[in-house]
């Protein structure tokens, strides 16, 4: 088809045209029945396009929603376009306030004591957090005042063991959404402790494979069809962890995941390189020993 | 921070199926992946860009974003989600009776196949414009090219389509109308 019109059909049934040059071609498109077909051929390819439908279920799309929402968004840099004079009187009154200070304790001389009174302690960091068993939106604040008695009177005793995984330790500029906003089911609890526990043997067992030894190839394709049937079970509880915002556990299945392709992955005569690579990754990440320690807390969580 | 949420979600539920859908047929059917994209393209925008942008500019970086992720994750060795994509689809509910479930479900796979002989820049130009109706001037906002080239570009995909629509007209009998 050599008709000039073509793309100008184009741009008219997308309403691109200018009203004049589009009173030209629907003139033309009278007296030329290539173009006309043409319109009509490009308005039946539109249909087809625009009436295709995805198969999207409304709960995933809340569940989506509503994880997008419990993440942190970034704190927004400080505009000096917003009440600059404010924030500098601010400043102002601090610096005041300090110096009225120094000058009132200089003119006092204090006792060693009493210094020790006004000390306020340093938050103790702590290594674990424990979630409430009401979860509320709001961090749990340790709103206990110090008290120098409290050395000698507080007891090493344990408190009872919480029925949680452990949380892991965040690593430099993580973030975490500290609790579940629902929490999971025992079967998925069960299932996800299951699968911990057959990806530790698996990569245990991938660890311990010597490349230089007869037999290694079919040791790692034995391990490789472990990897592939772990992939999906995996994927699925990751979704399933996504979705109960227990970011702890789809982290590490998130982690794991790359792991498990790459070794289902592996030809079925692996390059020692490859291999190699791979186990690297594993030690780097400390899948092991993360694998380890959640499917022993998810166990005992179970009991 | 409330009322922005509020528009948040007012947006995201607007947008995130069409987002899906566009995402979807961009690459070729992959529903999981899509959904994904799509997902992680709101998170994007709700950590990052939301609050400084225009809300009638989210949008179109929405799209922005996704299509750039869409061409990124495409080109990757994607075995998870083509494994993740039968098990979506094996668990997909079907409400209809078997032989429009039947002839609906070809139709998709006919559209999906036909836009992937499609260029990338003509397949997200078209997309935009048939599914999300999105004039030139704003798909290449979105795409970041010049509206002489959207232009060329949908009249392209289009021809394109039609000649293989013809010819598959012609072995299986469907036409296009």
């Amino acid at each position: 088809m050599n008709c000039s019109f073509t793309e100008k059909v184009s741009s008219l049934i997308d309403g691109e045209l200018a009203p004049a040059e589009a009173r030209e071609v629907e003139r033309h498109l009278l007296s030329c029945s290539d173009c006309e077909q043409l319109r009509d051929d490009f308005l039946g390819l539109r249909s087809q396009i625009a009436s295709f439908e995805t198969a999207l279920q409304p709960a995933i799309q809340n569940r989506a929603l509503k994880k997008i929402l419990s993440r942190q968004r970034r704190v927004p840099s400080l505009q000096w376009g917003f009440g600059t004079q404010a924030v500098a009187f601010a400043t102002l009154l601090i610096v005041g306030a300090i110096i009225g200070l120094i000058v009132y304790q200089s003119k006092r001389a204090p006792a060693p004591s009493e210094t020790a009174l006004v000390q306020t302690p340093s938050p103790v960091p702590s290594a674990t957090v424990e979630p409430s068993k009401q979860p509320s939106p709001e961090p749990v604040k340790d709103t206990k005042q110090p008290n120098k008695d409290d050395k000698e009177t507080q007891s090493p005793r344990r408190t009872a063991p919480v029925k949680r995984p452990p949380v892991r330790e965040p690593k430099p500029g993580e973030q975490f959404a500290a609790i579940p906003e629902h929490p999971r089911s025992a079967d998925a609890e069960t299932m996800t402790a299951i699968h911990f526990e057959k990806s530790e043997t698996l990569l245990r067992a991938f660890r311990n494979v010597r490349m230089n030894e007869p037999g290694a190839a079919a040791e790692v394709g034995y391990e490789r069809k472990r990897a592939q049937q772990l992939i999906v079970q995996n994927m699925m509880l990751r979704r399933e962890a996504d979705a109960a915002g227990d970011v702890q556990i789809s982290s590490l299945l998130e982690s794991l995941e790359p792991i498990l392709i790459d070794i289902a992955n592996l030809p079925n005569k692996p390059d020692p390189d490859a291999v190699r690579v791979i186990r690297e990754r594993v030690e780097r990440k400390n899948i092991v020993g993360l694998l380890q320690i959640n499917s022993t807390a998810l166990a005992r969580a179970l009991d | 921070m409330a009322s922005q949420d509020e528009e948040f979600t007012m947006l995201f539920q607007e947008f995130y199926p069409s987002l899906c859908r566009f995402l979807e047929c961009f690459m070729g059917g992959r529903v999981a992946l899509a959904q994904d994209l799509a997902q992680e393209s709101f998170l994007q925008l709700h950590r990052t860009a939301w609050g400084t942008l225009p809300v009638a500019e989210a949008r179109f970086w929405l799209y922005r974003v996704a299509r750039n992720m869409a061409i990124n994750e495409f080109r990757k060795s994607d075995t998870r989600y083509r494994l993740f994509d039968r098990v979506v689809e094996a668990m997909r509910p079907r409400t209809r009776n078997p032989e429009q479930e039947y002839e609906t479900q070809e139709r998709k796979t006919l559209v999906l196949q036909m836009l992937q002989t499609l260029p990338e820049d003509q397949r997200a130009a078209l997309l935009l414009r048939e599914q999300e109706q999105l004039s030139y001037k704003e798909i290449g906002q979105v795409l970041k090219i010049s509206e002489s080239k959207v232009k060329v570009d949908i009249f392209r995909a289009r021809a394109s389509l039609r000649e293989r629509w013809s010819k598959k007209e012609k072995t299986v009998g469907a036409g296009v109308g």
